[in-house]
């Protein structure tokens, strides 16, 4: 999977947390989820859940303490699908 | 050290379904679930726990100048209101009402000043006013986040080291202040 694709599928799944869709129009690898994004604290739960689901890997607590941004989050599914 | 956390229960309600596949054990120690499941109202002890875990996790960042995290489950829930992470122990106030939750973290025996708010309102504006109120001054007042998106007071220019934490959840907002 390259690095576009990765990113475009986890648009799909951040689209519905979203509340400043401002953030989502300039997303970028740099965008954080809550400062940007304004997604809850409580829905980044559900961000990476989705994120297990769609890409069948499992987020351990160290993994999933750094996904607050796009860039950790890509980071984060890159090393679980390798080590698949 | 100060934190604090507001829950709106109707917005959480609508928000997130805690009861998702694997939800409750992103967030929660096995003690916690196990506290959830035998509760008779577990959404509101749900919330509970979350807004707890929220205030101690402010006040932690803040007091270590840590960097941003999504680790709740490492903020754990005791008996005795209190949270702990690693070997520090927070002891957590919690207001919780059928609209919200609330919940503070501050030193045991520190003066603070805690207000929630239950309207649209621009919570720097008024934390500001607070301060002026407080400090009896009318030098000008900003709130900067630092590098660790820790909110910060400046008086005229100059760093302070005046407490402050913010938060806000749908018809909800509460900020603390601790002058020193």
């Amino acid at each position: 999977m390259t690095k576009e694709e990765l990113l475009s599928k986890l648009k799909i799944i951040i689209v519905p947390y979203v509340q400043n869709q401002e953030g989502l129009k300039n997303l970028t690898e740099d965008t954080d989820f809550i400062k940007d994004l304004e997604i809850n604290s409580a829905n980044l739960v559900d961000v990476v859940l989705d994120v297990e689901d769609e890409f069948d890997i499992e987020i351990d607590n160290d993994a999933m303490e750094k996904m607050l941004t796009v860039k950790a989050s890509i980071e984060v599914i890159e090393n679980k699908l390798a080590s698949k | 050290m100060i934190g604090n956390d507001i829950v709106d229960l109707q917005l959480a309600s609508k928000q997130s379904n805690w009861q998702r596949r694997g939800w409750l054990q992103k967030i929660f120690t096995i003690e916690e679930q196990q506290c959830i499941k035998d509760s008779k109202t577990p959404e509101t002890l749900v919330w509970k726990f979350w807004c707890m875990k929220e205030a101690a996790y402010k006040a932690h960042q803040r007091r270590f100048s840590i960097s941003p995290k999504f680790n709740p489950k490492n903020f754990e829930c005791l008996l005795d209101n209190k949270v702990r992470i690693d070997n520090h122990t927070y002891t957590i106030y919690t207001e919780a009402t059928t609209e919200y939750v609330y919940s503070i973290v501050k030193k045991v025996g520190i003066d603070y000043y805690s207000k929630i708010y239950d309207r649209e309102i621009d919570l720097k504006y008024n934390l500001k006013q607070m301060i002026a109120q407080k400090l009896n001054i009318s030098l000008s007042i900003a709130i900067e986040k630092d590098s660790n998106r820790i909110p910060v007071v400046h008086i005229h220019k100059k760093e302070t080291d005046i407490q402050i934490s913010m938060t806000h959840h749908g018809r909800y907002s509460a900020v603390v202040l601790v002058t020193g």
